[in-house]
């Protein structure tokens, strides 16, 4: 018997249906907005019963210091442990709650982040922050430019 | 619109610890001097090797092989693994501690560094890193060490970064960045601190890199040189590589293991990586210098001065990374290498003439080397898709790990590993970031052996060695009570007579070991420190230890009070 794939595949979106919890990486794609001081600036939220972050890929033009407001529209507590060099950054969600993260990151690559709380663990909560761009020219190999996949 | 709640700003995650946040400021006095001198402070293990000539030998006495039997643990640091990070089912616990007077300093995985009170483990402070879950990892998700004087801590990062910390509060002073994570580079190895440099070498030669070693100003972190240890085009060694072909580009020989100096010649020592492609040499023909090789750098002007190559035109991923152990014979300057390829190369460390060459492995059927130094391959992958079985497997004879030298027995102690493999050559394209061994491989997983083996420093004769079931991937320590100390991929910490190879005790500490034990002392008690958690590239040099368990846990042990 084969599963009906089209099914499946709306069901990996949504929490308790084709699997148990939504499919990490899967919804919304955001990108930050840079300020005239280089910083920059993102929202992620937590929206209602949906046990996920949205965007559930929050895209940084580069690398260096991000400024997140960190909202929980959810009737339930969750957190958020935020990866940045020099320790990771802890917030504490109650119902309907908002708060700020200020984080500091290198690029290019992406990082995972997630809650801590015992709930959560295992059902979702788990986003990625994915920062573009390239390391400085100095750090570069001195050849050609190579091929890539 | 929602009224929300205010959940303010977010905090440092170690704020929900017990972790105060800064440490005795022990580093401030630590200065090129110190560490020049360090064999006269034996109660710390100032610098990678314990000292620059790289011995891994500790003169503390207090543990003898008459009174070892009654070791036990005086306190245990573990932190686990928390979250998803990179290379997760390959961190390995790889560090050498670092002491200065009654402070530890100690790096993990994936960008973890902690200062902690040598007596009773107590975290002073901790830092981390953030690092790219998709960062190109070679052999897993692993830390060497760092460096610690002029009242910093030096570390590199996966991602290729060199930080300097404040010893003191583990706050970051400088960050440089100094590799090309989308070239498939990273950073592992423990920093070396010279003079008023900062010494790194680079990781990534299995995505085909280019190798180099750098310098960084201490104090301000000013790229000071770099040295390409693969030549470009018209370049000395150039004619290594074939001409008309952009080989060198992705040409391998990287710097991932610490090096040795000598203050008197001025030189670092230090081994290259494998080419690349691992294992295909149609693509590169020629000699392929300095890869595989030792190569002794002015540590002022970053200059090749010399280089020896162990293992030209590598067809068996036989990297020479492994320490240059400086010790002298008649008046003479030496350097001791145990290669991947099963021998053990002395050379003079002023010319780099070769002094002796002798094997130490168990079985090599690879090829061999002469008395005067001349390579004769005779098993290596050469026809596409062929099976061809050798040893030792890439892995070699010997890892990373390194062998320790007691100045009293004129021994070398060496970890050993008796594991085979079987490669088919397997042409590909280069990419950036995607691996480039050019062949495919299966390491042995039931067929493998483990050694220590005290080899004669004048001789290269074995002198006694002890059996054990699986490879030996840990580095030794020897120290001035006679006493030989390492662990096994099992788990167990074992203590031997360096005179003799009698077996005198052991401890299990849960999880495989594959990092470097120390030994230091406070306040007249000494102590040994083992850094225990198993992983990195278990499928090259133990595949039958895949399966074993993990761990994160630095052992350190004592007599009783």
């Amino acid at each position: 018997m084969t599963a009906n794939v089209e099914q499946v595949l709306a069901g990996l979106d949504k929490q308790n249906s084709a699997a148990l919890g939504k499919l990490i990486g899967r919804g919304n794609v955001a990108q930050a907005e840079e300020g005239p001081d280089g910083t920059m600036r993102a929202t992620i939220r937590i929206n209602l019963d949906e046990i996920a972050w949205d965007p559930a890929v929050l895209v940084l033009p580069h690398g260096g210091k991000v400024e997140i407001d960190v909202v929980n529209d959810d009737l339930n507590t969750h957190c958020a442990v935020l990866p940045s060099n020099g320790d990771s950054q802890f917030i504490w969600l109650t119902c309907n709650s908002k708060g700020k993260a200020v984080l500091e990151l290198d690029g290019p690559g992406y990082y995972w982040y997630g809650s801590a709380t015992g709930n959560d663990e295992g059902r979702g909560l788990t986003g990625v922050i994915m920062v573009l761009g390239d390391v400085p020219a100095e750090a570069r190999l001195d050849r050609p430019t190579q091929p890539r996949p | 619109m929602t009224d929300y709640v205010d959940a303010g700003t977010a905090m440092d995650l170690s704020g929900l610890s017990q972790v105060p946040g800064s440490a005795p400021q022990v580093a401030n006095s630590v200065n090129y001097e110190r560490i020049l001198n360090a064999g006269s402070e034996p109660q710390n293990w100032l610098t990678y090797y314990g000292g620059y000539n790289g011995h891994r030998y500790s003169q503390l006495d207090q543990i003898n092989t008459e009174n070892v039997k009654n070791l036990t643990p005086a306190w245990v640091f573990q932190f686990g693994s928390s979250g998803l990070h990179a290379g997760a089912s390959t961190y390995a616990f790889e560090t050498t501690p670092i002491v200065v007077d009654g402070v530890m300093y100690v790096t993990g995985w994936d960008g973890w560094v902690w200062a902690m009170d040598a007596v009773t483990g107590q975290l002073h402070w901790q830092y981390k890193h953030a690092i790219p879950f998709d960062t190109s990892l070679c052999c897993g998700n692993v830390n060497r060490g760092c460096a610690v004087g002029h009242g910093k801590v030096f570390v590199v990062t996966l991602n290729a970064h060199v930080l300097a910390l404040d010893a003191e509060t583990g706050k970051v002073v400088w960050d440089k960045t100094w590799g090309d994570v989308r070239a498939g580079e990273s950073g592992t190895v423990a920093p070396l601190l010279v003079k008023n440099l900062v010494i790194v070498g680079s990781s990534g030669g299995e995505f085909g890199n280019r190798g180099h070693l750098d310098a960084f100003n201490a104090e301000t972190g000013e790229h000071v040189w770099r040295c390409y240890t693969v030549p470009k085009p018209g370049e000395p060694e150039s004619d290594t590589w074939p001409a008309d072909s952009d080989a060198w580009q992705r040409g391998g020989g990287n710097t991932w293991v610490t090096g040795t100096f000598d203050p008197e010649t001025n030189l670092l020592y230090w081994g290259t990586g494998n080419p690349a492609p691992d294992f295909d040499g149609e693509v590169r023909e020629g000699d392929n210098r300095w890869t595989d090789s030792v190569i002794a750098v002015d540590v002022d002007t970053g200059r090749i001065h010399w280089g020896y190559q162990c293992t030209p035109h590598d067809l068996w991923d036989y990297d020479s990374n492994m320490e240059c152990i400086l010790f002298e014979e008649d008046g003479r300057k030496l350097l001791g290498h145990f290669d991947k390829n099963g021998y053990f190369f002395v050379l003079d460390r002023v010319n780099g003439a070769l002094v002796r060459v002798t094997p130490f492995a168990e079985r090599i059927d690879w090829g061999e080397i002469t008395a005067d130094g001349n390579v004769i391959p005779k098993i290596y992958p050469d026809k596409e898709g062929e099976n061809v079985h050798f040893w030792p497997g890439p892995a070699g004879a010997k890892e990373w790990t390194h062998a320790s030298y007691s100045p009293r027995t004129e021994l070398f102690y060496v970890p050993v590993q008796d594991v085979g493999s079987t490669v088919a050559r397997v042409r590909r394209q280069f990419k950036e970031s995607i691996p480039y061994w050019g062949a495919s491989v299966t390491v042995d997983s039931d067929d493998m052996n483990g050694f220590l083996k005290a080899i004669d420093a004048h001789t290269g004769e074995e002198k006694w060695r002890w059996h054990n079931p699986t490879p030996l991937c840990s580095s030794t320590l020897v120290t001035g009570g006679d006493v030989v100390f390492t662990g096994t991929p099992t788990g167990e910490f074992h203590a031997f007579d360096a005179r003799n190879g009698v077996h005198l005790w052991q401890f299990q500490t849960g999880s495989g070991h594959h990092s470097s034990p120390i030994s230091y002392s406070v306040d007249g008690r000494q102590y040994i420190a083992a850094p225990v958690g198993w992983g990195g590239w278990v499928e090259g040099f133990a595949p039958g230890m895949l399966g074993g368990p993990h761990g994160d846990a630095l052992f350190v042990f004592a007599l009783p009070e």
